[in-house]
């Protein structure tokens, strides 16, 4: 306990941890905070039907065009790319537009032929865009899928002909009536209004949660060997395992604290804006935990881990290739956003209550996994820090003797 | 006699401080098309890779100048040395523009030849955004004495870029994807702002030599 206290103490006086607080509290000001001065009561938006007629006809006509212009927009990474295919695979398109449309080759000739041409920006290139190209009676919706998915593989993922996103690219409707009230009383009456708004203050705290812990985490690992103590820390008579998971502890603690803060502005502000209205005064305090608490400890352990071994910020590094990984290249929707190994789950919306509980078992799934993957990397960086007191490893140089990565800071 | 003695300095500073950091911005510049599709872009379209990426290259550039002597024992060396830390921090920063404006060039000049909309202002804006963020980083790190806090403030300040575009107002680092004008001169001048403050802070306060 008594470690545990120097390791906060010291954590408080950093400059690290100071920036982590601002930039923490910057971030929910700005997102949650200004999202939810407002009463709401229903997203009130539109809605993806499983409509199979609607979702078939729209992707034929964007994939008509999209073949005669040769031109696919793709967001594999989260970014617009666009995609020219090659004779071999664009004449797997036309085979698959004639076996959807049921056009021989001349017929089909004659529905490219339809086309409407359209010039983007100041480019000369002639671009066909299609509309009213209709889908050959009777085609099976699975087989659809199959073909989009043949598709979107040929262009190298992420385009609108992913199954999994037609519905979302091809079938949004107004929402009913009937849905905006079902939505109101579930927010009200179930959500109890605080469950609904902690589930929105997750998506958002999260995404700053899944980077801004691994910068303090690299430097209080790598601050024994700036200031020259490590060696002085190896003689002492402490189980590396003890000092290890002491100095976790310290960071997990400290840098819960902004987030913990932000949870009481939450339900603050919630009590401001909806008075009046019978909430849950805990849901801030139970959902923020378990849904926040692996995404802190897995930032946290990759930034102690990799410091450790690499002696440098390739902690850094690393987690932001995760971190963009697991929030710049979700897919849409931002709503119940959750597989079984997601880090940072997504419901962008104090609303769809029943999509999210829809994926309850992945997320307590991910979240219990993501908790022992964080505790496994952190027993390897005890090892490590055995071993570096033992004398009998000295951390991995990536390059060469001198190198910056291997900058003792 | 003086401008050998720098050119030795620089040669040995980019062999065994920089070079890494050298490679990786070459790097962050071979993933582009990976990432990003860089042919037959209009000129808001081509705006996007053209500033997301060397904000990279100048974080990745500017924010470790102060790296080396993070080390006590360098420290201690540099100390003793009779050539003022000030010029050889600005030889730094000199070659790390030299390379950020190569490396946003050839970025340009590639996807000029794919047929997209690419102009010189557009590099020179690129560069401005380049130049502000990691001139963020770099002062950061010189006043708290610390370059992972140069790293955390420059990369979050990126990610608060795709977040909050009219909050940020004129020091918007994307305006060209957004077609905002009037943000490029106000990052550029701020960027210069930041290095020499971070300067004198360092000369002042820490009574650097």
């Amino acid at each position: 306990m008594m470690l545990f206290r120097i390791e906060c103490k010291k954590i408080f006086r950093s400059a690290a941890f100071i920036v982590y607080c601002a930039i923490s509290l910057l971030f929910f000001l700005t997102n949650y905070y200004s999202d939810c001065a407002d009463v709401e009561y229903s997203s009130g938006g539109s809605v993806a039907v499983e409509d199979h007629d609607r979702i078939m006809d729209g992707a034929l006509n964007s994939l008509m065009g999209d073949y005669a212009s040769n031109r696919y927009i793709c967001y594999p990474y989260g970014f617009y790319k666009s995609v020219h295919l090659k004779e071999k695979k664009r004449d797997k398109v036309k085979e698959y537009l004639k076996e959807i449309t049921g056009a021989d080759d001349k017929g089909f000739e004659e529905i490219l032929s339809k086309g409407e041409v359209y010039y983007e920006g100041y480019s000369t290139e002639k671009m066909y865009s299609y509309h009213d190209i209709p889908v050959k009676e009777g085609f099976e919706y699975e087989r659809f899928c199959e073909i989009m998915a043949d598709v979107d593989d040929m262009l190298g993922g992420g385009s609108i002909y992913d199954p999994e996103n037609l519905m979302y690219s091809f079938s949004l409707v107004p929402m009913p009536e009937e849905d905006i009230k079902a939505e109101q009383d579930a927010f009200i009456k179930e959500d109890k209004i605080t469950g609904g708004l902690a589930r929105l203050f997750c998506d958002y705290v999260g995404i700053d949660l899944g980077i801004l812990p691994v910068f303090a985490a690299a430097w209080l690992t790598a601050a024994d060997r700036k200031r020259r103590m490590h060696e002085l820390v190896y003689t002492r008579d402490i189980s590396s395992v003890k000092l290890v998971f002491a100095r976790y502890a310290a960071l997990l603690f400290t840098m819960f604290i902004p987030v913990a803060a932000e949870m009481l502005i939450a339900l603050i502000q919630a009590l401001v804006v909806y008075r009046g209205e019978s909430m849950d005064m805990l849901a801030f305090f139970k959902l923020p935990m378990i849904w926040l608490i692996p995404i802190l400890m897995f930032s946290t352990a990759v930034g102690v881990l990799l410091t450790e071994v690499f002696s440098s910020p390739v902690a850094i590094l690393v987690q932001v290739v995760i971190w963009f990984r697991s929030v710049v290249m979700t897919d849409f929707p931002l709503s119940g956003e959750t597989g079984k190994f997601t880090l940072v789950c997504r419901h962008n919306t104090a609303f769809g209550r029943e999509i999210f509980l829809a994926g309850m078992d992945d997320f307590i799934f991910s979240r219990i996994f993501w908790t022992i993957v964080s505790l496994a990397m952190m027993l390897l960086a005890a090892a490590v820090y055995s071993a570096k007191r033992g004398g009998s490893f000295n951390g991995i140089r990536l390059f060469g003797k001198d190198s910056i990565f291997r900058r003792k800071a | 006699m003086v401008s050998g003695c720098l050119a030795r300095i620089a040669y040995s500073d980019v062999r065994h401080n920089f070079l890494p950091h050298y490679l990786a911005a070459v790097g962050v510049l071979l993933i582009t098309p990976v990432i990003f599709g860089l042919s037959e872009l209009t000129a808001q379209m081509a705006a996007q890779p053209l500033e997301i990426m060397p904000l990279l290259m100048g974080i990745i550039l500017l924010t470790p100048i102060l790296a080396p002597e993070q080390n006590e024992c360098i420290l201690e060396t540099v100390r003793s040395k009779k050539m003022s830390r000030h010029i050889v921090n600005a030889m730094r920063i000199a070659c790390a523009l030299v390379l950020l404006s190569v490396l946003i060039f050839a970025l340009g000049w590639y996807m000029r030849c794919n047929d997209s909309e690419v102009t010189v202002k557009m590099c020179l804006g690129a560069l401005a955004g380049a130049f502000a963020i990691g001139s963020l980083g770099f002062f950061c790190a010189a006043v708290t004495d610390n370059i992972i806090v140069g790293y955390m403030v420059s990369l979050m300040y990126l990610i608060m870029n795709f977040f909050l575009r009219r909050e940020l107002g004129k020091f918007f680092l994307m305006s060209m994807t957004y077609g905002i004008k009037g943000c490029k001169p106000v990052l550029a001048v701020s960027g210069a702002v930041l290095i020499a403050a971070a300067m004198i802070y360092r000369r002042a306060v820490k009574n650097e030599r």
